[in-house]
């Protein structure tokens, strides 16, 4: 992406942001949230963020890929027991990048 | 937490000081950012301004990732823009605690409304009438306490930043540190899944994710998010009707 499209995109995601900020004390600091919005925008963030990682972890070029004879997918489940065991971020990402790095190391 | 500040600096610095130990966390974060960023060929400038325009962590290291990943503006632009859409529900949250505060005030405090400083202030609002820290005039000064848990988180992210540009430009490729990016998604989700229907909608948000993968510009995420949050409004109507079926 050339550098005025990247920021012309990181100016208009920064106002939209600013606006679900401001919108509720702002422009509408009178009136009560939706409820469908409401429910909405609790399922936004593991919605959001399962896309993301199946994304990152299996999709190269358009293409879905399960490499399983490269180190990441193998990283990624080492992370995954450690978020499901410890629900701590640091810990998560040391686990991932550790196994990473011992995996390059070792096998691949 | 802050004892009885009652002046607006003494709330302000409360607010600084109960802020600190979240920038533990929020460090990391920002150094990933800068070095994922830079790993994906934005300009070290471009990726520090958007931590002062954008200022929220998950939608830009969305966007660094997406950038990486090859993905159009409309796409990455939609996404984010879904992804921060939960602001809504934290200025929803805080109206009526801020909404007789001066426009200024307000659009202060929105630009600084971030899931750490929204965690911190709302406590702060929370706690009991008789700790509210007003002075004998009856003045109500927790903006101030606002402003100091966002000023300091403000702080902390653009200083984490520019350590992560700084840093990440002398890092080798081979290190793979972009890897921390989709590391950091697999740690949020973890601890965002709870409840069923927010299970449903990772679940349908995934396997959408794979399904839609061969879309232009990386449009099968939103595709992806959208189905996503359909299956976790869904869920969460049959499970509430279920609910009340049982309690009859």
């Amino acid at each position: 992406m050339s550098t005025p499209a990247l920021l012309a995109l990181l100016v208009v995601v920064g106002i939209l942001t600013f606006l679900y900020r401001y919108a509720m004390i702002g422009f509408f600091a009178r009136h009560e949230l939706p409820g469908w919005l409401h429910a909405l925008c609790r399922h936004i963030a593991p919605a959001s963020f399962a896309a993301l990682t199946a994304s990152a972890l299996f999709v190269h070029g358009g293409d879905v890929q399960f490499a399983f004879d490269t180190p990441r997918p193998w990283a990624a489940l080492a992370a995954v027991i450690v978020a499901w065991r410890t629900r701590n971020v640091l810990a998560t990402i040391a686990a991932g990048m550790a196994t990473l790095y011992l995996l390059k190391f070792l096998i691949f | 937490m802050a004892g009885k500040a009652t002046s607006a600096g003494g709330e302000f610095l409360a607010g600084c000081r109960d802020e600190a130990p979240l920038l533990l966390g929020v460090i990391p974060f920002g150094m990933i950012y800068g070095i994922a960023a830079l790993a994906a060929g934005v300009p070290a400038w471009i990726a520090q301004l958007a931590s002062a325009v954008v200022f929220a962590g998950a939608a830009q290291l969305v966007i660094v990732q997406m950038l990486a990943a090859g993905a159009g503006a409309l796409p990455i632009a939609l996404t984010s823009g879904l992804l921060n859409l939960r602001h809504v529900l934290y200025s929803a949250s805080m109206a009526e605690y801020v909404r007789h505060l001066p426009r200024r005030w307000r659009l202060l405090l929105a630009y600084l409304l971030t899931d750490e400083a929204y965690a911190v202030a709302v406590l702060r609002y929370q706690r009991h009438a008789a700790d509210t820290a007003q002075p004998d005039d009856g003045a109500d000064l927790r903006h101030w306490y606002f402003f100091g848990a966002g000023f300091t988180l403000w702080a902390g992210w653009q200083l984490s930043t520019a350590a992560g540009l700084l840093f990440g430009a002398t890092i080798p490729a081979e290190w793979e540190l972009d890897f921390a990016v989709p590391l950091t998604f697999i740690a949020l989700l973890t601890l965002l899944l709870r409840e069923r229907a927010g299970r449903a909608a990772a679940l349908v948000a995934g396997l959408g994710a794979l399904a839609f993968a061969d879309l232009p510009y990386k449009l099968g995420l939103v595709a992806a998010i959208l189905l996503g949050l359909l299956a976790g409004v869904w869920t969460g109507h049959r499970l509430e009707r279920v609910e009340r079926r049982s309690a009859v």
